[in-house]
Parts: C-alpha cells; sequence; structure tokens
C-alpha cells in the first residue's frame, strides 16, 4: 500500500515540479486600473453548442457563442429598449404593414467583404426556405414581401400590422451571402467555421473541450476590449466550482446556496471573485391541466393559489435570492402589470374555497373528498433541482389543507413527448423563458392547444384571446402595455396557473475583470461586456494556468 | 459458518450488514424527524445535537433521511438480486440440465444481453417507463442475470452427471423433481456468494444511477441521492456528501467481505 | 481449429443482426426523438416545423421500416451523420466538395476512451499482479487481509465522490494538478512532448478513479488463480524436488495461473471502448461514454446505433480471440476444442 502512495506522490511532485504558476495576491485586485485592450476571459459552458449558426441550433451554448460572432438588425440596449446594431434607423409605414431599416454605412464582415442589405435578405430566405431545417421560421415567414432596393436599405411588409415583427429582426443573425450562397445550409460546414461582422470571431473549437473566440478586427460595432474569449466545455457543476476556485476559469453562475452560503462563509473567495445580481428571463410556475377535474373549478385553482407561501419557496428554494411575479412578465418591465401582487398564504381561504366547491374533509382521514373521491393528483416536473424541491414545499402546503399531492420527476425528452404532448398530467411545476417581446398568443391563446403547441395546460378564454390578438396588431407600445395589463389582469382572475418566482441569474466573476456595472441594469450585467476589461498586471499566465 | 467467523474480514462484513439492516428496518422507530419534514429555517446546518448529521438545502434532517435511505437502497440491491437471481437460476437451471440446442440459444441470449451496454437497457427502460423505485429495481434485476445464468449452468453441467443423478434418473424420477430437489440445492454455493456480491453492485449502479439524474426521485430519500445533492458543496457542506458516501462504501465493503469470505468458506478446495 | 473458427465466424453475423435488432427497438421504445430534444420547449419553435423535421429524418415511418433503412446504410458500412450535432459524421470524417472535412464522432471519441482504458488496464495489472501474489502467498494472514480489505475499498467508494474528493485535494487545496478537461490553456503552444506531458498531467486523475475500482477483481483474480495452482500436486513435487521458492512462484505457479487472465483480456476489449460516462462528466473529458450518454438523452439515433454495433461486434470479437488464445496458451483446452 505504501509503495503505491510513494509512486503516486513521486509521479505528482514531478509532474507539479514542471509547473509553478504565479498567483496574483489579492490586494492588488481591488487597485484601479486604467482601461487596457487585450488579456483572455474565460468562462464555462455545461453544454457543447451543435453549431454555431443559430436558426439550426437552438440550445443555449450555441446562441450565446453565435452571439458573440453575429449581428442582428436590432438589438436590446441596457434599458431593454430596441436599438438599431446594423440598422442606424427604421421606419414604420403608416399603416404599420411595413418596415423600412436603414443600414450603417461600411459594414465589413470579419472577412473583409462589405455586409450589405442583400445579406439581410438573403438570410431572410434562408430562414423562410422550407429546406431549411429550423424550428424558428414562423413569425419570418409572416413577412410578404422582403426586398433590398440599395445596399444600404431593407424593407419588409407583413399582411398585416405584426408587433412582435421588430423583435424578430433583433434576434435574426445575419449571414453572409457570399459564403452561403448556394450551399445547402442544413450541411455546411459553415456551422463550425462562421464568419460573422460582430465582436469576435472563431479561432479554433477543440470538440468537446474548449471554443475560443479572438477579436474581429473588421468588427461591425467597434472593437472589443478584451482580446479573446474562451470558453471551456465542462458539463458537471461541482467541477465548474472547483474550476473557479482554482482560479483557472474567470466566471460562473453561481446557485443560491453558492451565492448566500458559500461564498459569505470562505473570504478567499470574496477577495477574488465580485458576486453579481440580475434578475433573470423566466419565471417558474405551477400549472394545472384545465381539461381535467378539478382543475376545471376556479375555485380549487384559486385555493391552491392562497395555499401556497410563495415567499416560503424563494426563501426555502432559492434562499431569497428571487422575486415573486403575478403576470407572465420580467418583473420591473413595462409589461408586467404593478397593480397586480401576488395571492397571499392565506390557508383558511383556501380551505373555504375548497369547501365552495364541494370539497371537505368527509370521512376524516385528513383529505378533503368530494363525492366519495379523495382530491389528490400528481405533480410532474423535470430534472431540475429548484423545480423539484419547489414541488416538494408545495405538497407540504396543500397537504395542510387537505390535498394529497404526490410528486414525480421525469426526463425531459419523455416529460414532453409521453405528458405534455398527449396532455396526460394533471399538474406541472415548469417555467417560461420570456423574451423582451410581450406577446404571448403562443401560449394563451384557446387556438394553440393542438399537441406539440404550448397552449398545453387548455386555457380558454375568449377576452384573452381578443387581447392577444390585438396586442399583435398594435405597435404604440403605450397602448400595447395597457392591452397586456388588461390580459394579466384576467389571468390574475382566472389563475390558471400558479405563478411561484422569477429567480436572479448569480454570475461570480473574477476581480481581473473590470468594467462591469453594478448594480445590475434591466439587461443584465452581460449588456456592455464588450467594454470589459482585464488590466495587463492581472491577465492570466496562460500555460501555467492548470 | 464457523469458518465465516474465523475469517475476521468476512465477519466484519457480517457485522455491518447486519448493523445495517437492523437500522433499516428500525428506521421509523428511531429516526428522530420525519425525513421528508423540510425547515426553511434550518437549511445546511451543520452536525450537531439537534441534527446529528445535519440538515440538507431543504432543512430535512440528513440523519432521518439516511435511515430511511437504507431503506431504499437496500431494498433496491435485494429485489433487483431477487429478480436477477431468480431469472439465473431457471435459465441455468434449463442450459445445464438439457444441454444440446437449449443451451446453445440460452448461451447465445447471454451474449447478446452481455453485448448490449447494462447502462443503455437502463436508461432507455426508465426512461420509458419514468424512474421509481420499481423500475429502478427492475432494471437492475433485467440486466444482471447474465452472471448467475452461467453459474448455475457450470453448476448443472458438472453436477449432472454424478452418480446421485444418474441414480435417481434410474429410479425413474421426472426432470422438474431432479432440478429443483437434486441439483439445485447443490449449487446454491455459488448462487448464494453471487447474490451478496450483487446486492453491492446493486447499491453502487443506484448511487450512478442518481448522479445521472435517473435514480431514486425527489423527494424520496436514497444514499445515492442525498450524495449527488451534496456533490456541488463538498468543500462547504461536507456532511451533506461525507455520510452517505461513507455509508456507501461501508455497506458495499461489508457485503463484498461477506460474500468472499462465504466463498472461501464454502469452497471445497480450501478445505 | 479451422472448422471451429468458422463456425464462431459465422455465428457472428446472425447475433450482430440480432444485437442490432434489439437495440433499435429498444431505443425506440424511449419516447421521445430529436424533434422533441432540440428546441421541443420553445416558444418560437412551430409543430410543422418539428413535423417536417421528423420526415426529414424519417422518424415518421414504422420503426421496421426505419430499421430496414439503417441496416441497409450499415451493409455499406455507411454509419450515417447525427442528428442532434448537425449531420457531423457519426463514425468516421467526412470531406466534401469545398474540401472542408468533418471529424466523425466516434474518431474523436474513440482515442481518448482508449487512451484512459489502456493507462487504467495498465495501472491496474502493474498494481494487481504483485498484490494478488502477495495475496495468495500470504493467505489468510495480515498481508492477505488488509490487501483484500484495500481493494475491496477501492471498489466500493462510490466515483464520482472520490473524483471530487481528489479534485479538490490536488487541484484547488493544492495546486499540484489540474482539475478537468484534457488540456491546459494555451497547451497547443508546447511542443510536442511538454503537449504529451500536459495530457498526461490531465489524465491523472481519471486514470486513477478508474483503475481504483477495477482492483479488486483482478488481484482477487490473482490470488484465487494463484491459491488454486499452489495447491496442485505439481507445486508440492516442485517443492519436493528442492527447487528456490522464487523460481516455484514465477515459473511454475505464476503461468498456470495467470492463463485465465487471458480470458479477461479478452473479454475486457469492448470494455476499452467504452468510456464511463461519470467519470467523463466529472472530469470534462469528450469520451464515448459521454457521447453515447449525451446520444440517449438527446434521442440521437444514429450515434447510438453506431455506438452499439460497434460495441457489441467488439464484443463477439473479443470473446472469439479470448477462447482462441484459451485455447492456444493451455493445450488441454486446445484438445477439448478440437474434438
Amino acid at each position: 500500500m505504501t509503495f503505491i502512495r510513494f509512486f503516486l506522490l513521486l509521479s505528482v511532485l514531478l509532474l507539479a515540479a514542471c509547473s509553478e504558476s504565479t498567483r496574483t495576491p489579492y490586494s492588488q485586485l481591488d487597485q484601479q486600473y486604467a482601461v487596457e485592450s487585450g488579456g483572455t476571459m474565460v468562462d464555462a459552458l455545461s453544454g457543447e453548442p451543435s453549431g454555431l449558426i443559430a436558426m439550426l441550433a437552438g440550445e443555449s451554448s450555441a446562441s450565446a457563442i453565435a452571439g458573440n460572432i453575429f449581428n442582428s438588425l436590432l438589438k436590446y440596449d441596457k434599458n431593454l429598449e430596441l436599438t438599431g446594431e446594423l440598422a442606424q434607423s427604421w421606419q414604420v409605414s403608416a399603416d404599420k404593414k411595413t418596415i423600412t431599416f436603414h443600414l450603417k454605412p461600411n459594414l465589413k464582415w470579419a472577412d473583409g467583404q462589405a455586409l450589405t442589405s442583400e445579406d439581410v435578405l438573403f438570410t431572410w430566405k434562408v430562414m423562410t426556405d422550407d429546406k431549411t431545417r429550423t424550428p424558428y421560421g414562423a413569425d419570418y415567414k409572416l413577412v410578404k414581401n422582403a426586398s433590398a432596393p440599395d445596399p444600404q436599405t431593407f424593407v419588409v411588409s407583413y399582411a398585416h400590422p405584426y408587433a412582435p415583427a421588430l423583435d424578430s429582426w433583433a434576434s435574426l443573425h445575419v449571414l453572409p451571402k457570399h459564403i452561403l450562397q448556394g450551399q445547402d445550409i442544413n450541411n455546411s460546414d459553415f456551422s463550425r467555421h462562421p464568419v460573422g461582422s460582430h465582436y469576435y470571431q472563431l479561432a479554433s473549437w477543440k470538440n468537446g473541450e474548449s471554443i475560443s473566440l479572438v477579436r474581429n478586427p473588421n468588427a461591425t460595432q467597434g472593437a472589443p476590449k478584451i482580446d479573446r474569449l474562451m470558453s471551456r466545455i465542462i458539463p458537471d457543476k461541482a467541477a465548474q466550482f472547483l474550476e473557479l476556485m482554482a482560479d483557472n476559469i474567470d466566471s460562473m453562475a453561481l446557485n443560491s446556496v453558492q451565492y448566500a452560503r458559500i461564498f459569505p462563509a470562505r473570504p478567499e473567495l470574496n477577495q477574488q471573485f465580485n458576486l453579481y445580481k440580475e434578475l433573470g428571463n423566466s419565471y417558474t410556475y405551477l400549472g394545472f391541466n384545465l381539461k381535467r377535474k378539478p382543475f376545471d373549478d376556479v375555485r380549487v385553482r384559486k385555493a391552491f393559489n392562497y395555499a401556497i407561501d410563495k415567499q416560503e419557496i424563494i426563501d426555502g428554494v432559492l434562499l431569497g435570492l428571487g422575486e415573486p411575479v403575478s403576470s407572465p412578465y420580467k418583473p420591473g418591465t413595462r409589461w408586467s402589470n404593478p397593480k397586480l401582487s401576488p395571492y397571499p398564504y392565506d390557508p383558511e381561504k383556501a380551505k373555504s374555497l375548497l369547501a365552495e366547491a364541494g370539497y371537505s374533509d368527509h370521512d376524516g382521514d385528513g383529505i378533503v373528498d368530494k363525492n366519495g373521491q379523495p382530491l389528490s393528483f400528481e405533480i410532474l416536473t423535470n430534472q431540475n433541482k429548484e423545480r423539484e424541491m419547489t414541488a416538494v414545499l408545495i405538497q407540504r402546503r396543500l397537504k395542510e389543507i387537505g390535498v394529497d399531492v404526490s410528486i414525480r420527476v421525469v426526463e425531459w425528452a419523455t416529460f414532453i413527448s409521453r405528458f405534455i404532448k398527449t396532455g396526460d398530467f394533471s399538474a406541472v411545476v415548469l417555467g417560461w423563458g420570456l423574451g423582451q417581446e410581450p406577446d404571448q398568443f403562443n401560449i394563451w391563446h384557446s387556438s394553440q392547444q393542438e399537441p406539440g403547441q404550448f397552449n398545453f395546460i387548455g386555457y380558454k378564454n375568449p377576452q384573452v384571446d381578443h387581447l392577444l390578438e390585438s396586442g399583435r396588431l398594435e405597435l404604440d407600445p403605450d397602448k400595447r402595455m395597457k392591452i397586456y395589463h388588461q390580459f394579466a389582469e384576467i389571468l390574475y382572475q382566472d389563475s390558471p396557473i400558479v405563478y411561484l418566482f422569477a429567480g436572479y441569474g448569480l454570475p461570480a466573476i473574477h476581480k481581473r475583470v473590470k468594467g462591469i456595472d453594478n448594480p445590475a441594469p434591466p439587461a443584465g450585467i452581460g449588456h456592455n461586456s464588450y467594454e470589459w476589461y482585464i488590466p495587463s498586471t492581472l491577465r492570466r499566465n496562460e500555460i501555467s494556468a492548470n | 459458518m464457523r469458518k465465516v467467523i474465523a475469517n475476521p474480514l468476512a465477519l466484519a462484513g457480517l457485522l455491518i450488514i447486519s448493523l445495517i439492516l437492523l437500522l433499516a428496518l428500525l428506521a421509523p422507530w428511531i429516526a428522530p424527524y420525519d425525513p421528508n419534514a423540510i425547515d426553511v429555517k434550518a437549511i445546511l446546518l451543520p452536525p450537531s445535537m439537534q441534527h446529528w448529521m445535519g440538515t440538507d438545502a431543504l432543512g430535512r434532517d440528513i440523519w432521518s433521511r439516511m435511515l430511511f435511505g437504507a431503506r431504499i437502497s437496500l431494498l433496491v440491491g435485494i429485489v433487483a438480486v431477487g429478480i436477477a437471481t431468480s431469472i439465473g437460476i431457471v435459465l441455468g437451471a434449463v442450459a445445464g440440465y438439457y444441454r444440446g440446442w437449449v443451451d446453445t440459444i440460452m448461451m447465445r441470449l447471454v451474449d447478446i444481453m452481455l453485448s448490449i451496454p447494462t447502462f443503455f437497457l437502463i436508461l432507455a427502460v426508465i426512461a420509458f417507463l419514468t424512474p421509481s423505485i420499481w423500475n429502478i429495481m427492475i432494471v437492475i434485476g433485467l440486466t444482471s442475470w447474465m452472471g448467475v445464468t452461467r453459474l448455475v449452468r457450470a453448476e448443472f453441467l458438472s453436477l449432472r452427471n454424478r452418480e446421485f443423478v444418474l441414480a435417481s434418473q434410474t429410479l425413474g424420477a421426472k426432470d422438474f423433481r431432479l432440478i429443483f430437489i437434486h441439483l439445485l440445492p447443490n449449487s446454491l454455493t455459488p448462487i448464494i456468494v453471487s447474490s451478496v456480491l450483487g446486492v453491492a453492485s446493486a447499491v453502487l449502479v443506484e448511487s450512478g444511477l442518481s448522479f445521472l439524474g435517473l435514480g431514486v426521485q425527489a423527494p424520496q430519500a436514497s444514499w445515492g441521492n442525498i450524495l449527488t445533492d451534496g456533490k456541488e458543496y463538498i468543500q462547504f457542506a461536507w456532511w451533506l456528501s461525507l455520510f452517505p458516501g461513507l455509508a456507501i462504501l461501508i455497506t458495499v465493503l461489508g457485503y463484498n467481505l461477506l460474500g468472499e469470505g462465504l466463498r472461501d468458506a464454502l469452497d471445497p478446495r480450501n478445505q | 481449429m479451422l472448422k471451429y473458427l468458422l463456425k464462431r465466424l459465422f455465428w457472428m453475423i446472425p447475433m450482430l443482426i440480432g444485437i442490432s435488432l434489439i437495440s433499435f427497438f429498444i431505443m425506440h421504445l424511449a419516447p421521445g426523438d430529436i424533434t422533441t430534444t432540440e428546441a421541443g420547449f420553445n416558444p418560437k419553435a412551430s409543430e410543422e416545423s418539428r413535423q417536417k423535421l421528423r420526415e426529414l429524418y424519417n422518424l415518421d415511418k414504422p420503426v421496421i421500416v426505419q430499421y430496414g433503412l439503417w441496416l441497409e446504410r450499415m451493409s455499406k458500412l455507411d454509419f450515417g451523420n447525427s442528428f442532434a450535432s448537425h449531420q457531423r459524421p457519426v463514425f468516421w470524417q467526412t470531406t466534401d466538395e469545398n474540401n472542408n472535412t468533418k471529424l466523425g464522432m466516434i474518431q474523436e471519441a474513440l482515442p481518448i476512451t482508449l487512451l484512459i482504458n489502456v493507462l487504467s488496464m495498465g495501472l491496474i495489472i502493474l498494481i494487481a499482479l504483485p498484490l494478488g501474489i502477495i495475496s495468495a502467498l500470504t493467505q489468510n494472514r495480515l498481508p492477505d487481509r488488509s490487501i483484500t480489505l484495500f481493494v475491496f475499498i477501492g471498489f466500493a467508494i462510490p466515483g464520482f465522490w472520490l473524483a471530487l474528493m481528489l479534485m479538490y485535494w490536488t487541484g484547488v487545496a493544492h495546486h499540484w494538478l489540474p482539475i478537468s478537461g484534457l488540456h491546459s490553456m494555451g497547451a497547443d503552444k508546447l511542443s510536442g512532448f511538454a503537449q504529451g506531458l500536459d495530457t498526461l498531467k490531465h489524465l491523472i486523475l481519471p486514470v486513477f478513479i478508474s483503475a481504483i475500482t477495477g482492483l479488486a477483481g483482478i488481484s482477487l483474480f490473482v490470488r484465487n488463480g494463484m491459491l488454486e495452482v499452489l495447491h496442485q500436486d505439481f507445486i508440492t513435487t516442485a517443492k519436493a524436488k528442492g527447487l528456490p521458492e522464487g523460481t516455484i512462484i514465477f515459473r511454475h505457479a505464476l503461468r498456470n495461473a495467470l492463463l485465465p487472465l487471458i480470458t479477461i483480456f479478452g473479454l475486457s476489449i469492448p470494455g476499452l471502448i467504452g468510456g464511463s460516462v461519470i467519470a467523463e462528466s466529472i472530469f470534462a473529458i469528450p469520451g464515448m461514454g459521454k457521447l453515447f450518454f449525451d446520444a440517449v438523452l438527446m434521442r440521437d439515433f444514429p450515434v447510438i446505433m453506431g455506438i452499439l454495433t460497434i460495441g457489441s461486434a467488439l464484443t463477439l470479437v473479443g470473446n472469439l480471440l479470448a477462447d482462441l488464445s484459451y485455447a492456444w496458451a493451455d493445450p488441454r483446452v486446445r484438445k477439448g476444442v478440437m474434438q
């Protein structure tokens, strides 16, 4: 036994001797530094992109990387307002059916070729081509007519005014016609060797290991301060945290426990990293299958809403790092109705509502029942720690009002195909990821209940239908706001789902990265990531960074 | 049995297993808290007098969860092995007794099953049936019968030509009787040994499945999922990983020591 | 001998087909397919486009038809392209008209897994052989007991737990070893030798973890094999003849005891290509285990079938090699086989 240990120790020491790294003394990290260009920032990805053409590769890792390589016509600024990226201005016609974009002059691709409206038109054609294997084409197919009358102008017209249109142009990555013309986009090598126009271009992609981006000298938006971005593919979150602690990666998205418990307990971590808190773009909810009893009874749904203590869930599951929600929107944005606040925790009210609906404990077994049937159902959720814990808390609260709930955790693909698509569920704990665009037609309109569509809970309210339809046609932001506020109010009254929380994103970033806005603006800290810089004395020493 | 006790390692294994089984059986009576009792104010507390093994991310008492988790982990092991052994005995007996083409087909079937990675089978079946304790037990059982089959077949093949079998056959004993009353009891040794070792493996497999998210699901406690829950906080909430990790280690160790000890004790060649 | 060989080879084809058929059907038992996993729940994705995707990949046809199509392609040794990784070839690289080469997925994942497995096997043998011999020679005494205890602990410890603790100790608390991944940043600027050393450093922990679990099996096997041989008559004869202890152990006992080890090697050939999903996830190593696991979760059928086919082919070949080499090494078995 000892000789094995000796052997191992010897080899470890030998190899360790070959790499001595100098770690920056912590005191240097807090000083002020002037802005400098250069350096590398390393982060971690849990999954590997399948490709870098965003319309084909939908996963978050792909859009994260592709977002550094490609531009869209529009983008969202730090306050989540639409502003031009490739376009310097745009006009909506009087009949609201046509949008004219004016591109900035002298735009170039990373390979030096000119970027013109021809590229935008080409990209739109590819997106709407039936042969392109993209699931995201619906918005773009609504365009009746698209044209590029001159190299700086791009015009689209719709059959009807379509308010979500501008948002769709903020998410379409413009692709180079001179490279992709004539190629089959689905099989093109471009996916692994993209040429874009944004701050960075692809330097190397080592499958399964890392993706490196390097600055693009022809960037349409100017020069970023940091020279290289490297994303290491580290699937396991525990391993990511270890790498963060060993100073092998610069940033990581923490979970609540790491943020609220581990960091405070470890002074050396706080000396090296800055912690940020930004409101995430999703909300978690408890959804009911409205086509199944007893969920078709609004009193029962409201009873559940009163019975669940949402603050307890935020405190318990997120350690307080989240906010309650009462509209299907990100809190603090104009679409979120400020007059609504979550149903308070009121078990007595819950019980009386249940009694009104005919449910009380007739047989004394602790579970309420009606016509001899106990009120018991199963909550389904996917493999997500937060959702699992949330379900457990819900189970306990519902038990207190006499409802028997069991929990089942299901793997994602099975979850979607076997339960959601078929409508074979009673209740689910899920989340909706929200864009900046308030249109929620796909989720709440009664026409979207086919298998595979997103109104899988079966919500049907003609008033809401009408509001959603008019919301799509109304381009004036203030009028739209009123429409969606009203929409939220009706949902509040109907309580088809119980809003649970909107969690915070909790990035931890090494102090060597300067220039980050704190506190985070509505768009999150990443909005000005191109202005972040790493002073030369703090840069990592590459080879010895084990 | 005397041999087993004489072997200190096997004895240790026996004691460990007995202790764990005892704790698991008595869990509902000796657990200080309800294993599913959430206490939002007691999240991630280190071990103390109130919580011997600390609390987890929802404030649940780990010691209580470990006790009930013992029931689950052991149950999974025992039932899975039970299924595997039953299948193995039947198939191995048939192959070893009847030989000929029956044997060939059985062995090809075993080969086929051995070529398909266990993990894949487990994953597919669990994904299809959704993870639940019963499905996990059944799947582990359905994927580990091959070893037992081979063992039983080998024993039958060698025993078949012994005098007592031939004698019974001449006396006109039916196949069924031969198999169950004569051959099987004499083949018990390797079956017992492999069962004991099988339980150990099943416990390890369950913890591996938990790591991948396919083990026993929340809110039920199993050693595997307590360990997995704690893996991101190993340096901070060390109690979340240390106790289930040690528990798995000691239990699997115990079963292995006992199994090997039994093998040594019952092996006629060592006498 | 030749007849035996031919008979075995002949049996392999129906077996392979049988295995692939069973695997294919099991794969389709699990609900969902690539269209549900990719953008399955993004409200911006529409059902018609998903339906189109399904048609493109032939997922809407009955399972037996899909199997037929797959079998047809396989007969030309075309493993197809991955659904999830946007048409990367499953097995070997392809080069299109523009001289763009797409590397095959198995082509990239296999060498890493092989390297880890071979190193791990090497380490196991290096340690297990002496341990097993010592154990056998000191049967039931302290060294035997402690070695047994040690190897069993290695087997019983949950791999990912040990891995994380070691990663913390060697990588965070002391900066001795890298924590995860295969290469250090900027390693491509190093010389070939230094690069190799860098990769080896990254592999120390994964190989160690992999070896420590396999130690028990082999060392016990050696121990029991040695014990069996040591109790036999010819050893007693050799002792009576007055041969020195060393000669007895190494020339006579060991060679006979190790024969069954050949079978183990043959049987572990298929294991060589199977990476441990857990180890690969923790250490961020892009090997066959992770490839397979991800493919199953994403319902990436071509990749799943590709790996299974290679795995089962190797199993059958490995079994055959094991049987053949055992027959070659042990004259008694050779006679039995030839009859």
